[in-house]
């Protein structure tokens, strides 16, 4: 069975003979193990990837997301860095003020996908093919505007706010829709939605701005025969019922940060959990053992004849013997 | 209405001109700026504060409310300095040095200032020696630290080793927070408190300067 069989099985609940898995690598871990992310990937090659874009235009990005110092993106937002190996953050957005509304820059760059070198990219590997884009209209929002500004804009919700959100999310998904008709397995986006303990906004309040952008998205995808994929960091216990409910195949989430026991007891069987390995307490501090048992009861939770991919993040703080220790557990080494 | 209960709920509306409106009217009225504060305004915030503890109130809900009560309280500062008055005590906060999320601890920074404390707000990657002459030159009542990571939360450790060895240990109360953050590091490290939301921080801050 390839690995794109395998995944396949696991998104459509069909007794894949074991768990697909995937190890998300960040520059950190390159930087300060690379022995170790060699042999994890020798060991445990991942099922899943994902595609380059093969952009036939240059995308206008100054410097590195990942290195220390300053990154300029594609929409023209200013990354800082304190260091090496992780991702750095907006300080200064380019729309912090609403008068400078006219010098959004939408990245029509990222629309000139090469097609035809994507499909071969496809067809050249067995492996289960994500799209290589992540739109993540909420975190772009904040990327353009500033987090506390757009905290404070959903409240007051003035019209500039639609017009840019219209914006961001017509670009988007003109970007999937390219996306969708390659010839990759799954489109996948991305939003951090949740605190440690409760959603960032209220659930009412993402059910009215953010629900139906993202059933867009979905459609996109579903209507050209891909699976959806999506991330989202923290609590989002609350949303989880209206991920189900407009399509989202697999989520990437926290699964920790609310419990696998009470999240299997609500969603095992209707949604895909696309890891993950606690990497808050368990990957930086836990013991083999406690590795060991917590895949034990992701599999008792969450596992329903699939459901389940065997994802893990290899990122600032993690041990690497924990994160061999998560994949030797999840292949039953 | 009367007038302290409608700023009282245009605070938790998070209505800022209607916030600075009604405080403009009450100072020309003659209500007392302290009663304004201590009467309506802290109240207002605390019950913000409980009501994201209850899952009712979310960060955008939080900020407005912090946004009001700054806009009443620009009217108010000045004629409580003229006063001598004193709050409910002077808070370092910043987030430790190697991490530049500043968002969770710019949330408890507007809590702590809309619950009655002074603060004295750092920025992000700050290093062990800037929080110890901060807390020295300010005479801290509390020292409140952030760390988003879990390769930064260490220096939290250090920094406390660093503000006994200034022996400053005595006169400042120690409360952290942060996503990697837990109670049991907060012990292991020496902390006095650790708030793990934004909405608990106040009265986390509360407990300790009244042990102080």
């Amino acid at each position: 069975m390839t690995p794109r069989e395998l995944v396949t099985r696991t998104l459509e609940f069909d007794s894949p003979p074991r768990l697909a898995r995937q190890l998300w690598v960040l520059p950190w871990a390159v930087q300060h193990f690379p022995e170790a992310v060699a042999e994890l990937a020798e060991r445990f090659p991942d099922d899943l990837i994902s595609s380059p874009a093969f952009y036939t235009a240059e995308l206008p990005v100054r410097g590195d997301r990942h290195a220390k110092g300053t990154c300029v993106d594609e929409w023209g937002c200013t990354f800082e860095n304190l260091a090496d190996g992780i991702i750095g953050e907006v300080k200064r957005p380019v729309l912090a003020e609403w008068s400078d509304l006219d010098r959004l820059r939408i990245p029509v760059e990222r629309l000139t996908v090469d097609r035809g070198r994507v499909n071969t990219f496809c067809r050249q590997t067995d492996r289960f093919v994500l799209a290589g884009t992540v739109p993540r209209i909420f975190e772009r929002l904040q990327f353009l505007r500033g987090s506390e500004n757009v905290f404070c804009d959903l409240m007051d919700q003035p019209q500039e706010l639609r017009c840019l959100i219209d914006r961001i999310h017509e670009f988007y998904l003109k970007e999937l829709s390219v996306w969708a008709a390659t010839e990759v397995d799954a489109l996948y986006i991305m939003d951090d939605w949740g605190g440690q303990q409760a959603m960032l906004i209220s659930p009412v309040l993402w059910r009215s701005i953010f629900k139906p952008l993202y059933a867009e998205y979905i459609n996109v995808a579903h209507g050209r025969g891909k699976y959806f994929f999506m991330h989202s960091d923290g609590y989002i216990l609350d949303i989880l019922p209206d991920l189900v409910d407009i399509g989202v195949d697999a989520i990437n989430a926290q699964i920790f940060c609310m419990g696998p026991e009470r999240l299997g007891g609500q969603f095992a069987g209707t949604i895909t959990f696309w890891g993950e390995m606690d990497r808050q307490q368990l990957l930086p501090r836990g013991s083999r053992d406690d590795i060991r048992e917590a895949v034990g009861r992701m599999r008792e939770t969450l596992y329903r004849d699939g459901g389940l991919i065997a994802q893990c993040e290899f990122g600032p703080g993690a041990n690497p013997e924990n994160v061999f220790a998560f994949f030797e557990a999840c292949t039953n080494e | 209405m009367d007038i302290k209960n409608r700023l009282f709920d245009a605070v938790i509306a998070g209505d800022a001109p209607l916030v600075e409106q009604i405080t403009r009217q009450a100072l020309e009225d003659d209500v007392s700026p302290e009663a304004l504060v201590n009467e309506s305004m802290i109240p207002a915030m605390d019950s913000v504060g409980e009501r994201f503890q209850a899952g009712e109130f979310f960060i955008p809900e939080l900020m407005i409310a912090a946004r009001a009560m700054k806009a009443g309280m620009a009217l108010i500062r000045p004629l409580l300095a003229a006063r001598g008055a004193r709050s409910a005590g002077r808070v370092v906060i910043g987030t430790v040095f190697g991490d530049q999320h500043d968002i969770g601890k710019n949330l408890v920074a507007s809590m702590l200032e809309g619950g009655g404390f002074e603060v004295i707000d750092l920025g992000f990657d700050v290093a062990p020696q800037s929080f110890v002459q901060a807390v020295s030159e300010h005479r801290a009542d509390i020292l409140g630290m952030s760390a988003l990571l879990t390769t930064t939360m260490p220096a939290m450790r250090q920094i406390i080793d660093e503000i006994e060895a200034a022996d400053l240990r005595a006169m400042t109360k120690i409360m952290i927070g942060g996503a990697p953050i837990t109670q049991r590091f907060a012990d292991e490290i020496g902390a006095d408190g650790y708030a793990d939301n934004a909405g608990s921080a106040v009265s986390m801050a509360r407990s300790l300067a009244a042990g102080l």
